[in-house]
């Protein structure tokens, strides 16, 4: 409000009163600020308008209302100073000319008054009269024109209220004047005629005037208008007032005595008799955040006392230290980077490097020679420059690597690794599965123990005594032999007509059985061993032919005839012969001992044939050949019938005769088939030199394939009691290892390889042909091509 | 002797039990790395003022055989070499000599000497006779399937007495005359139901055992005439004989069947178990678990230790009185295959003999479980029996058809000079 008022009176007060009235106003204001302090608050520093509005009432007047500015200002005016004012206020901007032309000249005339009034008269212009004030923007303007105006005989706003007047002194307005230099007239009068310069004379011409005219000296030409002005002599004592330092106006008194108008004293009492508004008695909202955000502060931590504030600023305006070798580990950006490594510093230089070494740094001969002989290995030397000599700094010349080292070093810093990488430390043997030592899954076979010599050529099958006395092999040499396990002792050669491809012991140990598959003919053969009832027992039940009267269908009697055997082989032991139309590849009992299977390879969509032993009857189970079937398998359990082809296994359901599952073994040449005792995963050995282990719950496709042998594999066996399995393969190795197999459904069988046991001697590049665990031991039996058995215990 | 400090020496103190080998009481210094054969030599300088001629010596440490250096062998037993140790020294069993080779027509699978005779049973079906001499008495016919296990039951001047047991599950009663150089079988004992793996006659000779493959142990009568009351006299007449008792606990083939004393049974068992029964109580006493199924075990009444031959190259030491399940007291590793057969010294209380897969016999002191005393060569074949009833003769047979004797010296010096 102050700087407006100022600003109001500037516009119109002539100079000198404007004077009296800034400094006024200053020492007003500097009056305002000292009592602001004393009243207010510290913290609040704004000079806000409301503030001083409230500061200058309640000096100026005791019974100001707390009312608008103008309203209060004017009540405040009005109680304070009397009436004598009153035509000032009342009157127009006339009534002011002449005021201020009094004031001008009387210099009695009480400024006090004067100042006092002036702010509230433009006010009440700046209110009520819009006219005055445009003219009052206008005559904003240098004070040489003022001067110009300033004839004394027209007074400034003596005769023209309008600003026309003016306009045609100056029509160009406030332009540089040299533009209208090659013209004659400059602007343009009211009516659009040219106001013509006034004629310019010469040098000679004006020395004449000056001659002449006494009043020469004080005629001055106005640029803007061309027009020669003559200075009154008012306005020279002005000029001259000016010249000499002094306050321009003559009746101004500098030394009048002090008034104060406004106490530096505080009011023990409220100078207003106004009650306190209703309002302040309640808390404040405002106020409320505030020292909420304050409290908030506090307990964060955040405000900080002056005393803090001061060192801070003080710290931030003082001088800054940078660590020059500092590392950037200390640097906050490089904290969250675990275990950082700092980029590698530069050596500090040393002497060697000064461009004036001391002469103990500089090569001699034999150093100069040793620097140049390294030079294909520049990492080798000592120093990687030659120190060297010159007579002052001037005298250094550019070095030449300087690019390049600095390249080097920024790659240096680049390329290098910001922090320590954590090398991931996992040992190989981590990512294999733990598997037990096989230590802790003895017992299995580890050693040769037995070797069961007297076939003549090799030995192609393998079985094992339901009770574990004595075992049955078949060999190429056309005979059957039955050993004592424990002694090795051969107890029985059967021979037969052809050579003997597979042997299998009757599982029932009820029953005294071989089955021994010779060429197209299996034969039944009753060994004699083991208790003499059970050889009786089954010596007449195979005697008798139960009576059947079912016919059977022409297929089947085309591939299979029933016949006792002939007195001769009766004698060997042979009970029953049973023809087949084509060679026998193998065979195998059902668990029970009643059924047997037997695979022809040949026999196309007859290959696969079941028997049965009590009613002497055959049975295809197959309509179809869904490929050369290599082996066949009973269930243990189940009334599954599993049919090996080359490359599928089929599972069969018999009781239902249909097909349940296909094994997928993605391998070439399935060379034989075995399952758990359990009858929950088969075990499938190839002759691309894989083993598969399928978990028939799990999937269609192997749990897992082994590839433990280097040739093809022959023959894989479960072992009815231990968790053990054995293969047998042409490299001569029996492998055997831990199968276990959990009962519960979310464990996996364990697999575990565990002992190779490679005793078999290589003939024509066979190894091992079949493999055979003892019931009840852990041993296993092998056969060979090197025309031997072989027992691992 | 001179006493010589220093590093490697021990001090040590000679004792013997064998006390006309006895020398003084005082402690030697002898260097650490003295081998047995030159504490031999030291024993006999010792000695020498006594008796001329030198005798061996074996030197027990700590009771077991020094086999290597001495200091070796306290290392091995974490003896410390400050203590004054006690070395026992025994006069070395002297080495058993071949004698003679009994030539059969087929495997021999049982052997049992007695006296001068020796018996042995044949893949070939029959019983033979032998003497001691190698002169061949008398072959004995009459089972239908290879003999399994033979025991004599008594023998005197006239007459003697024996069992076969055969894989025609049978076992026969034998009576021999040996004036008329005649055998009779006195009864057939039939009831197993698979071939009789064993057969062990009491120490009073009044009953005999039998062990077969169908896991049974069957206990009969070994009297010439059964006076049992169940028989049926037309079974009297036939002479076949029923089992007086009949044990079931094994579940697999008995192998091993010896009696420990009148009413007590030692069984061995492919079941991977050692079984003491008790016949007054018709149970078993004890049980012992291997972890190998047993071929073979014998039981020694002077130490009362059972020596097992199992499915693997060792022989294995138990004691049946311990009840800890299956603490092998000791292993004794030596043979090359499986150890078909084993025999205490019925003499000497610390000896047995074994016969193995791998042709060869050992003798054994149980104390010295790392090496046998002595190899006993001259098997072609398998070993299938041994003996050594006759502490005169260690007679073995195998399946190189023939039956070998060896002569035990130390027993025939003793038995000489008992004489």
């Amino acid at each position: 409000m102050t700087k407006k008022l100022t600003l109001k009176r500037k516009g119109k007060e002539p100079e000198p009163t404007n004077e009296v009235a800034a400094s006024s106003e200053a020492s007003d204001n500097e009056e305002e600020e000292d009592l602001l302090q004393a009243v207010k608050d510290p913290g609040e520093d704004t000079t806000d308008d409301e503030g001083i509005d409230q500061e200058y009432q309640s000096d100026s007047s005791e019974d100001l209302e707390f009312e608008s500015d103008e309203e209060g200002n004017y009540l405040g005016r009005k109680k304070g100073d009397g009436s004598s004012e009153e035509e000032d206020d009342d009157g127009d901007e006339e009534g002011e000319e002449e005021d201020e032309e009094e004031d001008d000249s009387e210099d009695g005339e009480s400024a006090d008054d004067g100042d006092e009034e002036k702010p509230t008269t433009s006010k009440q212009n700046k209110s009520e009269d819009e006219p005055s004030s445009s003219k009052v923007s206008k005559k904003t303007q240098p004070p040489t024109k003022d001067l110009v105006k300033r004839d004394p005989s027209h007074p400034e706003y003596h005769d023209s209220d309008t600003s026309d007047e003016e306009d045609i002194r100056n029509t160009v307005g406030n332009i540089p004047m040299h533009w209208y230099d090659e013209y004659k007239h400059i602007g343009y009068d009211w009516d659009a005629k040219k106001i013509v310069k006034p004629p310019q004379g010469d040098q000679i011409d004006e020395f004449l005037r000056k001659i002449e005219d006494p009043n020469f000296w004080r005629t001055v030409k106005d640029p803007q208008t061309g027009q020669e002005v003559l200075i009154t002599d008012e306005d020279i004592a002005l000029i001259k007032r000016i010249i000499s330092g002094r306050i321009p106006n003559k009746d101004h008194n500098e030394y009048e005595p002090w008034v104060e108008w406004f106490t530096s004293e505080v009011e023990k009492m409220p100078i207003k008799n106004v009650p306190d508004h209703k309002r302040s008695f309640l808390p404040s909202v405002s106020e409320k955040k505030r020292v909420g955000r304050m409290v908030h502060a506090l307990k964060m931590g955040w405000m900080k006392t002056t005393e803090e504030v001061e060192r801070e600023k003080q710290a931030k305006r003082g001088p800054k230290f940078y660590m020059l070798w500092e590392t950037d580990t200390s640097r906050e950006h490089m904290r969250r980077i675990h275990d950082p490594v700092s980029a590698p510093k530069r050596d500090l230089p040393g002497h060697a490097e000064s461009y004036n070494p001391p002469p103990e740094y500089l090569f001699d001969e034999r150093e100069t020679k040793e620097w140049l002989k390294l030079k294909d290995e520049p990492h080798k030397r000592k120093l990687h420059f030659m120190p060297q000599k010159f007579t002052s700094l001037r005298a250094v010349p550019a070095y030449s690597r300087y690019l390049r080292e600095r390249f080097l070093r920024c790659l240096d810093l680049y390329l290098c690794p910001r922090a320590k990488r954590v090398k991931l430390n996992i040992d190989a043997e981590y990512l294999i599965p733990k598997l037990p030592s096989p230590r802790d899954l003895q017992p299995f076979p580890t050693i040769e123990s037995l070797v069961y010599r007297g076939h003549t050529d090799l030995v192609r099958s393998v079985s094992v005594e339901p009770k574990g006395e004595y075992i049955v092999s078949g060999s190429d040499d056309k005979t059957v032999k039955i050993w004592e396990i424990a002694t090795g002792r051969c107890i029985r050669t059967i021979e037969t007509e052809d050579v003997v491809r597979c042997v299998a012991w009757c599982p029932n140990a009820k029953l005294s059985i071989i089955a021994v598959a010779t060429g197209n003919r299996l034969l039944l053969i009753n060994p004699k061993v083991g208790d003499k009832v059970l050889v009786k027992k089954t010596d007449d039940l195979l005697a008798e032919e139960p009576s059947s009267d079912v016919i059977e269908s022409e297929r089947i009697k085309a591939a299979v005839q029933w016949a006792t055997a002939e007195p001769a082989e009766q004698e060997k032991g042979v009970r029953v012969v049973i023809n087949h139309f084509k060679p026998i590849r193998q065979v195998t009992w059902h668990g029970r001992g009643d059924y047997l299977a037997t695979v022809m390879p040949e026999g196309a969509n007859r290959s696969a044939l079941i028997h049965q032993l009590s009613k002497r009857r055959s049975q295809i189970p197959f309509s179809k050949s869904k490929g050369l079937i290599q082996c066949v398998l009973f269930h243990p359990v189940k009334p599954c019938f599993f049919v090996a082809t080359q490359h599928n296994i089929r599972i069969y359901d018999l009781v239902k005769q249909e097909l349940v599952k296909k094994l997928l073994t993605n391998s070439k040449w399935i060379s034989g088939m075995s399952i758990h005792p359990k009858g929950d995963n088969l075990l499938v050995s190839t002759y691309d030199k894989k083993m598969l282990w399928f978990d028939l719950d799990l999937s269609t496709k192997p749990y897992q394939t082994m590839r433990l042998h280097r040739n093809a594999v022959r023959s894989v066996a479960f072992h009815l009691r231990y968790p053990l399995f054995a293969s047998g393969s042409d490299d001569q190795a029996v492998i055997v290892s831990h199968g276990m197999v959990y009962n519960d459904l979310l464990q996996n069988p364990l697999i575990v390889p565990l002992k190779k046991l490679q005793t078999h001697e290589k003939r024509e590049d066979f190894g091992v042909l079949d493999v055979n665990w003892h019931p009840i031991q852990p041993w296993i039996f092998s056969t060979g091509a090197d025309c031997t058995i072989r027992l691992y215990t | 002797m001179d006493v010589e400090n220093g590093e490697g020496q021990v001090q040590v103190h000679l004792k013997t039990k064998q006390e006309h080998y006895a020398v003084p009481d005082v402690p030697y210094a002898i260097d650490g790395t003295v081998t047995t054969a030159e504490l031999n030599t030291f024993v006999n300088t010792l000695l020498q003022q006594k008796d001329g001629s030198p005798v061996d010596f074996d030197f027990l440490v700590f009771d077991e055989y020094l086999r290597g250096r001495l200091c070796d062998h306290l290392r091995e037993k974490a003896i410390s070499f400050e203590d004054a140790i006690e070395i026992e020294y025994v006069e070395r069993f002297p080495a058993p000599e071949p004698q003679d080779c009994l030539l059969h027509d087929d495997w021999v699978s049982a052997v049992k000497a007695n006296g001068k005779w020796i018996l042995t049973g044949c893949y070939d079906n029959t019983l033979n006779i032998w003497t001691n001499k190698g002169k061949h008495i008398l072959t004995i016919s009459g089972h239908t399937a290879p003999i399994k296990a033979v025991d004599w039951i008594s023998l005197d001047e006239e007459s003697g007495r024996f069992v076969s047991s055969s894989q025609d599950q049978t076992a026969m009663l034998w009576q021999w005359n040996v004036g008329s150089n005649t055998a009779e079988c006195v009864s057939v004992c039939k009831g197993h139901e698979r071939g009789v793996d064993s057969v062990s006659v009491s120490p009073d000779g009044q009953r005999f055992a039998t062990g077969s493959w169908d896991t049974m142990l069957k206990v009969w009568s070994a009297e010439l005439d059964d006076a049992g009351e169940g028989t049926s006299k037309r079974m009297k007449e036939s002479g076949v004989r029923t089992p007086k008792m009949t044990l079931q606990g094994h579940r697999e083939s008995i192998s091993a069947v010896q009696w420990m004393d009148a009413s007590t049974l030692l069984t061995g068992s492919w079941d991977h178990t050692l079984k003491v029964w008790d016949l007054s109580l018709e149970g078993i006493k004890t049980e012992i678990s291997t972890n190998k199924s047993i071929f073979d075990a014998s039981y020694s009444n002077l130490n009362r230790l059972i020596v097992t031959a199992s499915a693997d190259k060792n022989l294995r030491l138990y004691d049946a009185r311990t009840n800890q399940g299956s603490v092998v007291r000791n292993t004794y590793l030596g043979h090359n295959a499986w150890v078909q057969a084993v025999m205490w010294s019925t003499t000497e209380e610390f000896l047995f003999v074994s016969g193995a897969y791998d042709n060869q016999n050992k003798l054994w002191d149980c104390r010295s479980p790392k090496a046998p005393l002595y190899d006993l060569l001259g098997h072609g074949e398998k070993v299938l029996d041994i003996d050594w009833t006759n502490p005169k003769y260690i007679v073995s047979g195998g399946a190189d058809n023939s039956v070998r004797v060896f002569k035990s010296r130390k027993a025939v010096v003793e038995s000489m000079d008992t004489k």
